[in-house]
Parts: structure tokens; sequence; C-alpha cells
């Protein structure tokens, strides 16, 4: 059996690009790392599989303990890991979610060419530069009082239809159609009512921005066509989160836990894994107002998506719905859901592994998806009807010098990772060592001169941080997500305008 | 005595050490305001807060993050800071003052989160150390 060894951890080859770490200990599942063996390099280079490892001691936590191609070290639960816990008898936990609840992307086409932008790309990147807020304290989209808050956590996009922010049509293309009914603005606390009023509709800064991009290559014209996206098109991502609400409703969620369920935090490897027992108070109120928090981010990125479309409009002086501005999905990438899947079972029926079980049951399971994208083949439930027979589409960020990808859940989904896939090229250098490699006025330069790329940022900083160098290649990442069959590739993007905070 | 920004894939962490467990509150805090500006102005009013914990890793988390949402809603980048550390019966209190540098004044990025990753708050022979992880 080939094996890899990383300080104290052994890898198994299981098979091509799948890669395990056995149960032992007080490991209550073995963990799996989706990766080539050139990513397995940069995984395996710093707590990436440490982190792994300690997500297996979850309670609950079933089959595997999984890491996506783009996994790399984050805090307590890595980035691009999936964990999946029973919600009867597991737990779900904040830690798991991360503090950016439903930071996500979404993908907005146009009926432009690169053609027609071609001559425009100055004007549009500092006209979007002046229209969206992002950076410290750059204020939101809308000023919210109290009311509007509480609108917002409690009905996400069908508030953004009734302000005027959005359309029926927006809510027929987001994942749950922009809204979570199981939540309870009354679990988020005052502290991330406050933070979250004056960053509604705002970028925020670190990898978070906007970009208007050209579709470059197409790899499935059939789903291609499904999702309105064709070669030389002109289209829109959208990449931010739920700001410091959110941020603060996973702080004061971690606070309670370990004042209130010390007991199963202490039994946890990494404070920051910190989980509240399924059925439990606490664990009702978080996932209450995780879900309000996912619906102020999906509000957070349409009314970023609105100025956009107010921007194109006065650039090429016509109206957005001429240029066909057609949100062609949004999809969440810090997130718990309780979903239902299929797994095996010993004859106790406690969930195995597939080896060890003697049937197979269908779960209502908590799934961690924290720097994972869901990434559901035709034939889910949830998807909607324009997805339902071609499977979702899951867009995939590359840096602000690289390609991005959309790709469309794929059928191993499933039964590989719960249905999910990565959720970017993940991040290869520190973002104090970047700063040390890079200027930002510099690789601002370079991006336009080489690669006609315009790039306007806040901070110089953040795009020293954020150059092209400091992540992995997302085209490797994309690779074993289309081989393993857990999101096939259907279309490459290449950045034209880039903002960020 | 002071702070250091330490590398971490994603995020930021800083090192810090002080004389005192005020110092080195203070001291962390200093690295979360590098970690945000490079160059913060020398503008700005100061203000005061104090937080209470059940212990010291808490307060120092909860110390942190009030100075993180101080930030949000008085739309200022905390500076200079200033803590005492006490304990009082079963709780640690922190009282804290930060100069609040205006926004328009400073080229600053966002940190969104203070973490308990890797935390470490020490005692050595000259005094306090400690390292935190934000997330960035």
């Amino acid at each position: 059996m080939e094996t890899r060894e990383f300080g104290d951890i052994e890898l198994r080859r299981v098979r091509e690009h799948v890669w395990e770490i056995p149960q032992e200990g007080e490991m209550n599942a073995p963990a799996r790392v989706l990766a080539s063996e050139a990513l397995l390099d940069h995984i395996g280079d710093d707590k990436t599989l440490e982190q792994l490892r300690n997500a297996t001691h979850l309670p609950g936590i079933t089959k595997h303990a999984i890491c996506m191609p783009d996994g790399h070290q984050g805090y307590g639960f890595p980035v691009g890991g999936v964990g999946a816990t029973d919600t009867t008898d597991g737990c779900i936990s904040p830690g798991a979610v991360g503090y950016d609840i439903n930071c996500g992307v979404r993908m907005m086409t146009t009926n432009l060419t690169y053609e027609d932008l071609q001559g425009h790309e100055e004007e549009l990147v500092d006209a979007l530069f002046e229209a969206v807020p992002s950076g410290l304290g750059g204020g939101g989209v809308v000023k919210g009082d109290a009311e509007t808050i509480e609108d917002i956590l409690a009905r996400g996009m069908q508030w953004a239809v009734d302000a005027g922010y959005a359309t029926d049509d927006d809510l027929a293309h987001c994942e749950d159609e922009g809204f979570r009914d199981d939540a309870r603005p009354e679990f988020v606390s005052q502290k991330a009512k406050d933070r979250g009023r004056n960053q509604i509709g705002s970028l925020g800064s670190g990898n978070h921005f906007l970009e208007v991009q050209r579709v470059t290559d197409i790899y499935r014209e059939d789903v291609a066509e499904s999702f309105g996206l064709e070669a030389d098109q002109i289209v829109v991502l959208i990449h931010c989160g739920s700001r410091g609400l959110g941020h603060q409703t996973c702080t004061d969620y971690l606070r309670r836990i370990e004042k209130e369920h010390k007991d199963l935090l202490d039994g946890l490897p990494d404070k920051e894994l910190a989980a509240a027992p399924a059925g439990s108070e606490l664990a009702e109120e978080y996932y209450g107002a995780m879900c309000a928090a996912i619906n102020f981010a999906w509000v957070n990125r349409q009314l970023i998506m609105h100025r956009t479309r107010e921007v194109f409009a006065d650039v090429f002086d016509r109206d957005w719905r001429d240029m066909e501005m057609r949100l062609l999905y949004d999809v969440a990438h810090n997130i718990a859901k309780k979903e239902v899947h299929e797994v095996g079972v010993d004859p106790e029926g406690r969930p195995v592994r597939d080896g060890d079980a003697v049937e197979r049951e269908e779960r209502e399971l908590y799934v961690h998806r924290k720097g994972a994208t869901r990434a559901f083949p035709a034939g889910r439930p949830e998807l909607p009807p324009a997805y339902a027979d071609v499977g979702q589409p899951v867009i995939i960020p590359g840096s602000m010098g690289a390609g991005s990808y959309v790709l469309r859940g794929g059928d191993q989904s499933l039964d590989l990772t719960f249905g999910s896939t990565a959720h970017g090229a993940g991040r290869l250098m520190s973002r104090t060592k970047a700063k040390q490699e890079y200027w930002g006025e510099t690789v601002q330069d370079e991006l336009r001169e080489q690669e006609k790329i315009y790039v306007k940022a806040q901070s110089g900083a953040t795009v020293a941080e954020e150059a092209p160098g400091v992540y992995k290649d997302v085209d490797e990442v994309v690779r074993v997500s289309d081989e393993l069959g857990i999101g096939d590739k259907v279309a490459r993007t290449f950045p034209v305008c880039n903002i960020k905070g | 005595m002071g702070f250091t920004l330490r590398d971490h894939t994603a995020d930021v962490a800083v090192e810090a050490d002080g004389e005192s467990l005020g110092a080195v509150f203070a001291a962390v805090a200093d690295g979360l305001t590098a970690a945000m500006c490079d160059d913060p102005a020398e503008t700005g009013d100061r203000f005061s807060f104090a937080v209470r914990a059940e212990g010291r890793e808490a307060l120092l988390f909860d110390y942190l993050d009030q100075l993180i949402y101080e930030r949000d809603v008085r739309g200022v980048l905390p500076a200079a800071h200033e803590a005492t550390v006490r304990r009082a019966g079963d709780e640690w209190v922190v009282e804290a003052s930060a100069r609040g540098v205006p926004f328009a004044d400073v080229d600053a990025r966002d940190v969104k989160a203070v973490t308990y990753s890797e935390m470490r708050l020490a005692e050595t022979d000259a005094g306090w150390e400690a390292y935190v992880v934000f997330d960035v």
C-alpha cells in the first residue's frame, strides 16, 4: 500500500486522488484528503492535516472528515473541510462553519462580449470601485435601521425583492432561493446586529472581491448552454460574506459553548472546534442564528449585484435588463445545513464507513462546509427547477491573475463528499510573507500591462496579500475535482476588472 | 517588550510579550492594529471600556473581540492601546483604552475576528507572553 508521511500523520492511498488517515485513538472516524500528489505536498506543508485529524473527534461525525483539493490550514477545522454530523446524537460546530457565515460567491451573466467591453475597462473599474462599498469602514449600499436588520435576517432575499433590489428571477437562481426559513433573528445578538447595520451591501477586504470576467473556455457545451454561458461572454463574480454580523455571531456562540458545554469542549483537541450537542438548546439557537446570518450574506451579495447592474447601465448607457444581467447562481462556502444523505450503518444502526456497513439508510446530518462548496448533481430535491436536470452550478474563484471556473455538481459528490467540492485556489503563502514578496502597485501595473487586468483596491497591502503568486494552482484544484467526479468542469473565465477592499 | 506579526497560511498571528498581564494584552492589541494598518495616523480621541470574563485566556479573547466590535460601531481604527488586568472574585477584568483613529485618516483593512486557535497566554521570567491568531 502506498503511503505518505507528514510529521506524525501517515496517509494511505485509497485510489487516485483519494488519501486516508486511518481511524485511531480518540478519532470517531477516519479522515480523507482528496488531492493529487502535487496538491498533497502543499496540504502537508502546514497544519491542515493535523486540523483535519482533530475534526474527526467531533461527536457523531459520519463516515469521514474530508479535506477538499484546495484545503489549507485554518483555525480549528481546516479551510476546505467537510464534516457531516448526526442531527440526533452528533453536534453542530460553529468552528466547522467559520467566522464568515455564508461567505460565498455568485456569478451574474450578461449578453455583452469582451469586444463590447474593451476600451471601457478603466471607466468600469473606477465606477465599480466608487459604487460598491469596500474595505474597512466603507459603509454599505443600505444604511439599516433596527427593523431593516430584523427583516433581512428573517427573510433574506425576499426582503431584497420587496425593497426593489432583487427580482423573482434572482431568487430562482440562488441556493435555497436566497432564504433560510430556519432563521431565528432573535438568537442573533445585539452586538452582531450593531456591527451589521453599517455594512449591508459591502465587500469588506481580505480575499473578498468583485471581478468582471470574460469566458475563455467552454468544456461541456450542453451544460454551459443550460447555465447561459458561452465563449467570449462577460460575466461578473462577487465574493463576500456576512460581514461583522456573521463574524460576531460565530464569536458569540463559541464563547457560549465554552461556558455552557465545557465537558464536550474539553474532549476536543482544539478549542476552535467548539461544538454544541445535537438537540441541545444551544445547538438549536446557533442553527437559527446561523441561518439568519446566511440570509444576511445573501442580501449583502444581492445589494452589491444591484449596484453592479446600475454601474453597467451608466457605463454602457442602457438598461441592465437589456444587457440580460441575470444571476447564474449564488453558492455558500462557509455553512452548516441539515441535509439528508444515504450512509452505511452497522447491525446496530450506527453510521460506519462503507466497508463495514451491513445496509444503507437515509440520515439527517448537519453537513458542515468550511471553505467548501455544495456540489449537488442532478436529481437532488434542493436544486432549483432551472438546474434540476443538469446539476447545480459551482463557482470556483481563482486569484486575480488566474482564471476562475464554473463547474456543475458531479455524480460522485454524494458518495465521496456529502455533495461538496472545492471553493477556490487555496492559499499557499502567508499574508505577512506576501507583503515582503510583493508590492501592491507593482502587482497592479504588471497585471494591467501584461494581462490587461484592471485592479483597484482600497489598500495596496491587500493587493500584495492577494497577489496571484500567493495562491495554489486553481487549474490543478479543478482538475482533481473533475477527475474525481465531485464537480465537473463546465467553463473557465479570466479577469478583466477587479475591485477589492 | 511588544509584538511581532507571525506567518499563518490564511490569517495573521500576533506574538507579544509584556511585563504585566495588562501590558501583554495591550501589546497583542497593538499587533491587531498593525494587522489592519501599516501606519496608523496620530489622530482621534481616546475611548475606554472594561470587559469581564471567567479566566485569563477568555478575558484576552473577549478584550480583542470588544476592540473589533468598537471598531465597527464607532467607525474608528483602535490604536495606542493601554490595559490593566485584575482579578475580581471569580472573574478577571480588563480596564482598557485606545485611541480611535477615524477611518478617513487611514488606509486600513479588515480583520474579521479573534480566534482561540493556537492561543497561548503564559507567564515567563520577564512577565507574560501571548500568541493569538486572527481571522482575516
